[in-house]
């Protein structure tokens, strides 16, 4: 318990960000981030941090699909809003904000679904090896999938980019 | 010389390769400036991504609640038992497997909603449905005529269901009508009860199917109401599924009977739940040859005492089965949907 206690410090932010670049709602994301870490209580798994990622993508891809059936949108929209914390930024600067995590999630989403959960699954912290075993990938596609991803993403990124600084000028 | 490959460069950055990779690569970057310079591009690659999805944070700061909060929350929440859960999935599992089954009954009379009587086949129902009365049989899909008996043929009432189904009985009392009825159960409980083998007083199934019944002497054919009196607790069988018909042999010095009861699931196939000493269930599965008939794996029934020498008693260990044409995972299945009565 006292290992799972020292996980969820250090790696609850990770979890809460993992889920929220799924299902784009901070709120939710920090819900379904705590019942993760309750069913880990529950369940004390052998390998901790491996097992909470997995059982937060599953979470993660219950809510979608739940989100689906509601008929919600989730591709995101350039006009949800996004919550920041305080001090609160200037009109300019969140206007700016809005627009680089627009142009951010748009080039998320142009990559595939397995590159997707590859990278975030890097970002969040694991290792090769626990994305391998979460993702079913060998351990040595895992680095080639990640090149590939990296590469993807921020061409998509400067693609949009591109694109909005023609649309302005 | 071979320059390092961006997949080997990108792990390398990410720190997934063992030490002696490692060295490898970094002699290899100490003497290649175009490595290098693949090196450097893919390691700004690697920190623009991570900034790029660093945009995509919810909060800029994220606090977890307190660890003993989320404890409480555990406390507070219902405690599914073990068993429950596993009763939930058996059961999904069973209704996948009853589907799947029903399915393919309802696809093979679509397909073939005539099917030929082979010589075979009448062959094969001849002798059995002499030896053994069958009480009911299952309606097939397509009603086919069934020429209905005189009164003298028809020597025994249908057998009763435990538990009330829709159903149509077709009675079986002689040779004289059995060509109208579509005979895959009787054929199936041909070839399911294969012989026992030959013991003092019990005979294989061959050579008694002009007897009473397939099994012997020893064994009887019995109604349900009678079946259940004489087997006490020890009457196996899967609700919702129709019984075609009920054998008991007597225990010996103080044993409750052995029972068999068939039944048929809903794609026709034939499936026998066999109760009593563990022995004796034994020797009938093993009596069982065909390759394809299946056995599920025992369950415990409540045991019998006899009286042994010395005034003592011993305890006569007794299981259940099921078996049949079906897969060992579905007869596990159906086993334990097994019903004492």
């Amino acid at each position: 318990m006292e290992d799972l206690e020292r996980l969820y410090k250090t790696h609850y932010a990770a979890v809460v960000r993992f889920l929220y670049r799924k299902i784009w709602d901070a709120d939710r994301a920090e819900d379904l981030a705590q019942e993760v870490f309750i069913r880990a209580m529950a369940h004390q798994p052998d390998k901790p941090r491996a097992w909470i990622f997995a059982v937060a993508a599953n979470l993660a891809r219950d809510e979608a699909r739940a989100a689906i059936r509601r008929r919600k949108h989730l591709v995101l929209l350039k006009d949800d809003p996004v919550p920041l914390s305080t001090p609160e930024p200037s009109a300019e600067e969140a206007v700016e904000h809005d627009e680089r995590w627009a142009q951010v999630t748009g080039a998320l989403a142009a990559l595939t679904e397995r590159d997707r959960e590859v990278l975030l699954l890097w970002d969040a912290g694991l290792s090769y090896p626990e994305i391998a075993a979460q993702t079913g990938l060998a351990v040595g596609a895992v680095g080639t999938t990640l090149a590939r991803a990296r590469k993807r993403l921020t061409e998509a990124y400067d693609r949009t980019e591109y694109q909005a600084d023609a649309a302005r000028s | 010389m071979r320059h390092v490959p961006d997949e080997e460069l990108h792990p390398y950055l990410d720190q997934a390769l063992s030490r002696s990779q490692c060295v490898e690569i970094e002699t290899h970057l100490a003497q290649c400036a175009p490595c290098r310079d693949r090196r450097d591009t893919i390691a700004a690659l690697r920190d623009r991504t991570t900034a790029l999805l660093g945009q995509l944070t919810p909060r800029n700061l994220i606090i977890p609640p307190p660890f003993e909060a989320l404890a409480e929350r555990l406390s507070r929440r219902p405690v599914t038992p073990l068993w429950q859960i596993r009763l939930k999935r058996a059961g999904l599992w069973a209704a996948g497997v009853m589907a799947a089954v029903g399915t393919g009954w309802v696809g093979r009379s679509v397909l073939d909603p005539h099917p030929d009587q082979s010589t075979a086949v009448q062959e094969g129902l001849a002798p059995l449905a002499s030896a053994v009365e069958l009480g009911s049989v299952a309606a097939p899909i397509n009603d086919l005529p069934v020429s209905a008996p005189s009164a003298d043929q028809v020597s025994t009432t249908p057998l009763p269901l435990p538990e009330a189904a829709p159903r149509q009985e077709l009675r079986l009392a002689s040779a004289a009508h059995r060509s109208t009825i579509i005979p895959a159960p009787m054929l199936q409980l041909a070839s399911a009860l294969t012989p026992m083998p030959e013991r003092s007083g019990d005979v294989a199934l061959s050579t008694r199917l002009e007897g009473s019944t397939p099994f012997g002497p020893l064994w009887q054919q019995v109604q349900w109401e009678d079946a259940l009196e004489k087997a006490g607790s020890g009457l196996p069988y899967i609700e919702g599924m129709l019984v075609i018909g009920v054998l008991l042999r007597p225990g010996e010095g103080g044993e409750r009977p052995t029972s068999l009861v068939a039944q048929q699931d809903p794609s026709g196939e034939l499936v026998l739940s066999i109760e009593g000493p563990l022995t004796k269930v034994m020797e009938i599965v093993k009596s069982q040859g065909a390759p394809e008939i299946h056995a599920s794996e025992w369950t415990r029934t409540p045991p019998d005492y006899v009286p042994a020498p010395g005034g003592t008693t011993r305890r006569i260990n007794r299981v259940l089965t099921v078996t049949g044409r079906l897969s060992a995972d579905s007869l596990n299945v159906l086993a334990r949907l097994a019903t004492i009565r």
